[in-house]
């Protein structure tokens, strides 16, 4: 059962209202009402359409003004209803909406527990997470998501997206060939801004103990998802659509990005040490709707200014990159820093061993761990570079070969990590 | 008991249901009359409803339960004569019991003596009572009511070579008022039962009285000129007797028919029904908030009419599609169960016989504004055959004791008008007046002391409503309120303990006062007012100021 | 004559054997307490490097790049170092407790002042290794920093960093040793204003377009493009 004790009064008191719903859709809100009141909008109108008979609710979550817009009626009982058509009901049901505030510093991952908690007291058989901050959530989204949850009986269901070839570069270059060589899965948006699960996997995450990690703290996606990926949970994957891209100056910058997402990755590795060690290869997960698609239409990206920040970055790191990487990898990294932009390229051979050593050194401490992180970033613009540079004209398929063969690289080198993981660090003494 | 004067009766009646065809055989040919029906008065007093409504008895091909009238001016030989009715006029008025009959405006059945002439020749002077036409295209689009039976609103005559505009079964064609003759015709009708001494009219049909091209032939300017006229005479000559509407129509559409408080007295609000079922099942009370929020309010001397069943099958014509869906898979499951756009069962059967709901469902029949109608035989929860034609399975004999043929009749059973019901969980050697006469603790019991406390108090008749819309959503509460009387009602909708936080902070240092058991709780106070419902539970409390 | 000799004799060697008869058995017991001393210094250094190695002490060492600072210097690990230095401490306080017993005059009074002394050392030596923990931590952040800004020679906002929370520390830990207390607060506001000084003076001179080219970014009135990133999820 969840920790009610976290929870505070008045979340709780609306949730004794609300009762046992059918499903749940959590809203991790952000302070603008706009945003919020929007993608509520698509999330009950998705409900109304979808599951009608449903007991459903809608949790926003550090809500800020979630008041219903203009054309609203306030019932003034917590639930809003929609303008009344002249006949008929709005909906069979009554679909209620809840807040939830915080106390102190919100995160992602207190948010995520709210509605993790929420959805364990309110018997949810499927939760869906969705983030206002991806405006293109549209009423198909929320119900794609839920289906294989709540009819389908799958536990965790990440979302696909269409996106252009130099969209997610993260996502494909490290982030999912990555999870998919070490957890034997390929699922391949596991930070994503929207997914969904079952009560069975909900109530498993909600009484772990993780929540003062940092790691969980700021992406609990990827912890929920690695989580479902190691036990015995069936995860799938379902279309959504076509992610656009974060609108001008949106977002965290890089640093952070890579902050949290490869150190969360790392942590993971640490926490599910033995799971990812025991696998072998990687197999597909069920997929609804279309695969995802790659377009390839020519899009502009400023490279010369990344080339030379990784430049700049291995030469300046050399001392803090010689504690992390082996010699052997280090002299390569700075060989291939001195090539002129033309024939520089980072090969993935490259790219996957700095990467382990990268995540062996993490684990072993070598240096401070924040700053670990922090010194991969000069190192992936490189790898980005050389990857923009590569395939700037490459077809969609090309990608996905490309793509591919990365993975692969990844499988082939994992029992080099095993053995960099295993093996101490020599402390003179 | 004499009557009581009071123009306004109507608004604090509580009205009995039955055809006199159910209730009881008298002479022992399988059919109830009014010598028997004059005979059960007493048990219709003992209930404490006050007003009693019957439907069709004029003579009738029987076709469509006698809405199909053949004569108006009499009583159908099977139940009696008129002397007969006019006994039973007397004896109920006797014990206090008002007497609404049918009055079948808007059609007549073939076998009329008026459709009869009017067929036979073009030139008849009664040829202009009806409405006729030589096609069929004439007033394109309107809908067909009867939509398991009928085609089209058209049917063809043979005899006179030509259509007539029926919006019900073809064996009833549709009166043509535009015609002032038919309108003269039905007011003489009137007044000749009027005259006799009944308390109103349920008019039956009336959105249907006039026809437009280009309409969809329903709630016509016309029509309500018409109305206006009946009421205007009514009101001049027969001061105190009521008008009752059935107009199956959205809320709104329905509030044209009280005019500006000159036409009907009362009207059925036929979209709460099927909503008071759904939020039952649906264990949400936003179906019936949502209705009563779209309805609109009435004149002061007018009345909602409000019931959980009757005679028709349980319509389902003002819910959405998916409202529609919703209902059939929850309440009719067996398709037999289902007939034109509605369900053709019982209220027990449909509750499942449980108890604690068929009591939650009358008890928001009776605290809810409007006057509520008690269909015979749910007073003792009875059950339907629904392998019965047409409606016909709702309409079984009433049952009043365990013996032969429930006490309907001394006659053969095969002789019935129609099978007993007899299964081992509604037959009438269990459900039965006399068995639940015996014991306090029965439904009928329940229901006498559910009336009584109805009637003991005008706000329910007469009060204003207004929600509290607590959080909890399986929780419907309603305060009614009248001068200085104040009752709150909780009802809990869900099958399982409610938890309930009223705000009643506006009743600061009211005492509520449990109706039933008279029993007092604590005092409202500034901070929300915390009850606990049991499943289906629901409380009366009479708000107190000392 | 001869019997005042002799008797002066006899009375030295009395007063000498006396002299000895009372040092020796002092003596004795110094000797017992420095050798008692030696055995529980060598447990104490022995548990604390067996408490610091479950504490996995080194690591943090590592960590904190002192453990490379030690290396540098060519001495031995964290955990070894604070063992023996726990040895060393102990051992040292039983020697100059026996010597204390010895009686010797005006030698008590000294060690006395050696004692008093012996903890403001210990958090002299603490202030240190705190200071140079923090500014190869700092300089370490600030590197990387910097180099993943983009800013151009980063090395020189780590190091200034690292300089000075150095001179933070060593000023500190003399201040805490009370030594030259007068003369170290001088040169370290000296030190300290004349860089920032510097630092300004070459900033505002020698940076002026830097400067103006950043409150220009930042004040968005740049028409140069600002650098974006590829969307990385």
């Amino acid at each position: 059962m969840a920790d009610e004790t976290f929870l505070s009064d008045d979340l709780l008191r609306q949730l004794m209202s609300v009762g046992e719903v059918d499903l749940l859709v959590g809203i991790l809100a952000h302070r603008s009402a706009s945003t919020v009141r929007r993608a509520a909008h698509y999330v009950e109108k998705s409900l109304q359409q979808n599951f009608v008979r449903q007991r459903v609710a809608i949790i926003s979550v550090d809500g800020g003004a979630v008041e219903d817009s203009g054309s609203d009626d306030h019932s003034g009982d917590g639930q809003v209803r929609m303008s009344l058509p002249s006949k008929g009901l709005s909906s069979l049901r009554t679909i209620h909406r809840i807040t939830a505030g915080f106390n102190g510093a919100p995160s992602p991952g207190l948010a995520l527990r709210t509605i993790l908690s929420s959805s364990d007291l309110l018997r949810a058989k499927a939760c869906a997470v969705v983030s206002p901050a991806t405006s293109s959530t549209s009423p198909e989204w929320v119900a794609n998501l839920l289906r294989p949850a709540f009819r389908d009986s799958f536990d965790f269901v990440a979302p696909l997206y269409s996106r252009h070839k130099f969209q997610g570069l993260l996502a494909r270059n490290l982030l999912y060939p990555m999870t998919r060589a070490l957890f034997g899965r390929r699922i391949r948006e596991l930070y994503s801004d929207e997914w969904a699960f079952s009560n069975r996997l909900g109530t498993f995450c909600v009484n772990e103990d993780v929540w003062h990690e940092e790691p969980v703290r700021s992406r609990p996606e990827a912890w929920m998802g690695i989580s479902a990926l190691t036990s015995d949970f069936r995860c799938c994957q379902v279309y959504l659509g076509e992610k656009p891209p974060p609108p001008d100056g949106a977002g965290p910058d890089l640093v952070e990005v890579l902050r949290q997402t490869v150190g969360s990755l790392f942590w993971l590795l640490e926490t599910h040490e033995q799971a990812w060690m025991e696998r072998k290869g990687s197999e597909v997960v069920p997929t609804f709707g279309p695969d995802h698609a790659v377009t390839a239409e020519p899009m502009e990206v400023d490279r010369v200014r990344m080339f030379e920040m990784f430049q700049t970055g291995v030469k300046e790191l050399g001392p803090l990159l010689r504690s992390i990487l082996s010699p052997e990898t280090l002299e390569s990294i700075q060989g291939i820093a001195t090539l002129d932009q033309q024939s520089f390229r980072f090969s993935p051979e490259l790219w996957v061993t700095m990467l382990y050593e990268f995540a062996a050194s993490y684990h072993h401490s070598v240096i401070n761990r924040d700053h670990l992180v922090q010194a991969l970033v000069p190192l992936y613009r490189g790898k980005i570079y050389s990857f923009l540079t590569e395939f700037s004209e490459a077809s969609a398929t090309d990608m996905e070969a490309v793509s591919e063969n990365l993975c692969l690289e990844f499988e082939r080198q994992k029992p080099y990590l095993t053995e960099k993981w295993k093996a101490g660090v020599e402390v003179k003494s | 008991m004499a009557l009581q004067e009071d123009n306004l009766w109507y608004k604090d009646a509580v009205i009995y249901q039955l055809h006199v065809r159910t209730f009881c055989d008298s002479n022992g040919d399988g059919i109830g009359d009014f010598v028997g029906l004059t005979q059960r008065l007493d048990y219709l007093q003992e209930l404490g409803t006050n007003t009693i409504w019957l439907l069709p008895f004029y003579p009738s091909p029987l076709r469509d339960d006698g809405y199909d009238i053949a004569d108006y001016t009499t009583v159908h030989p099977s139940y009696g004569t008129l002397d007969d009715f006019k006994a039973f006029l007397t004896a109920a008025h006797n014990r206090g019991l008002r007497v609404i009959i049918e009055m079948v405006m808007n059609h007549t059945s073939d076998q009329h003596p008026w459709f009869q002439e009017a067929r036979s020749s073009q030139d008849n002077p009664k040829r202009d009572w009806y409405v006729w036409s030589d096609t069929d295209t004439k007033y394109k689009g309107v809908r067909i009511i009867f939509i398991d039976t009928e085609l089209s609103n058209w049917s063809w005559d043979p005899v006179s070579k030509s259509y007539y505009w029926h919006r019900f079964f073809s064996h009833q064609p549709d009166l043509n008022f535009d015609n002032p003759m038919v309108f003269e015709a039905m007011w003489e009708i009137m007044k000749f039962w009027l005259d006799m001494g009944v308390d109103g009219f349920r008019l039956d049909a009336v959105p249907y009285l006039v026809e437009r091209e280009g309409t969809s032939c329903e709630n016509l300017p016309e029509t309500h000129a018409i109305i206006k006229e009946v009421r205007k005479r009514l009101d001049q000559f027969y001061p105190g007797r009521m008008l009752l509407a059935e107009a199956n129509q959205w809320p709104a559409d329905v509030r044209a028919y009280f005019g500006d408080g000159d036409e009907f007295h009362a009207a059925f609000h036929f979209p709460l029904m099927p909503r008071m079922f759904m939020a039952v099942k649906l264990e949400d009370r936003k179906p019936i908030i949502e209705i009563l929020d779209q309805t609109p309010p009435i004149p002061d001397n007018c009345q909602w009419c409000i019931f959980l069943r009757n005679h028709d099958e349980l319509t389902l014509e003002m819910v959405t599609d998916v409202e529609r869906d919703y209902m059939y898979d929850e309440y009719a499951t067996d398709k037999t169960m289902r007939i034109n756009l509605g369900i053709r069962r019982r209220l027990a059967p449909m509750m499942e016989n449980d108890r604690r709901r068929i009591e939650l469902l009358n008890g928001l029949l009776m605290s809810m504004p409007g006057t509520p109608i008690v269909y015979y035989g749910d007073e003792i929860g009875m059950g339907d055959n629904i392998y019965l034609g047409d409606r016909n399975g709702v309409r079984t004999p009433m049952q009043w004791n365990g013996g032969t043929n429930a006490g309907f009749s001394f006659a053969d059973p095969e002789r019935l008008y129609s099978p007993l019901i007899s299964n081992s969980v509604y037959g009438y050697q269990v459900v039965n007046v006399d068995s639940q006469r015996r014991f306090s603790h029965s439904l009928l019991s329940w229901m006498k002391a559910l009336i009584k406390t109805r009637n003991s108090y005008r706000v329910f008749s007469r009060g204003t409503m207004e929600f509290l819309r607590p959080s909890n959503h399986r929780v419907l509460a309603y305060i009614r309120e009248l001068g200085n009387e104040r009752i709150l009602v909780v009802n809990n909708l869900s099958s399982s303990a409610q938890a309930v936080e009223l705000d009643v902070q506006r009743y600061k240092g009211y005492i509520p006062i449990e109706m039933f058991g008279r029993n007092l709780f604590p005092r409202f106070g500034e901070l929300p007012y915390l009850l606990t419902l049991g499943p289906y539970q629901f409380y009366w409390f009479r708000l107190r100021r000392i | 004559m001869r019997v005042t000799i002799v008797q002066g004799l006899e009375q030295a060697y009395y007063n000498l054997v006396h002299m000895i008869a009372e040092f020796l058995p002092r003596f004795v017991v110094m000797v017992v307490i420095i050798l008692v001393g030696l055995l529980a210094a060598y447990l104490l250094g022995h548990i604390f490097r067996a408490v610091l190695r479950l504490t996995k002490l080194d690591r943090v060492s590592e960590d904190a790049g002192a453990s490379r600072v030690l290396r540098m210097a060519d001495l031995p690990s964290m955990t070894e170092l604070l063992s023996r230095s726990i040895f060393w401490i102990t051992w040292l306080g039983f020697i100059l407790i026996g010597i204390s017993v010895l009686g010797v005059a005006g030698l008590q009074e000294q060690i006395s002042r050696l004692f008093r002394f012996l903890p403001e050392v210990f958090i002299a030596m603490l202030i240190l290794f705190l200071g140079l923990v923090l500014a190869n931590f700092l300089s370490r952040a600030a590197l990387l920093a910097s180099v993943n800004a983009g800013i151009r020679s980063p090395k020189i906002w780590s190091w200034s960093i690292r300089f000075v929370i150095w001179i933070l520390a060593i000023s500190m830990a003399l201040d805490e040793l009370g030594l030259a207390r007068q003369t170290v607060l001088a040169a370290f506001s000296i030190v300290f204003g004349a860089s920032m000084l510097g630092l300004a003076i070459a900033f505002g001179l020698g940076g002026q377009d830097l400067a103006r080219r950043a409150l220009e970014r930042y004040l968005g009135n740049s028409a140069k493009e600002k650098y974006k990133e590829p969307q990385p999820l």
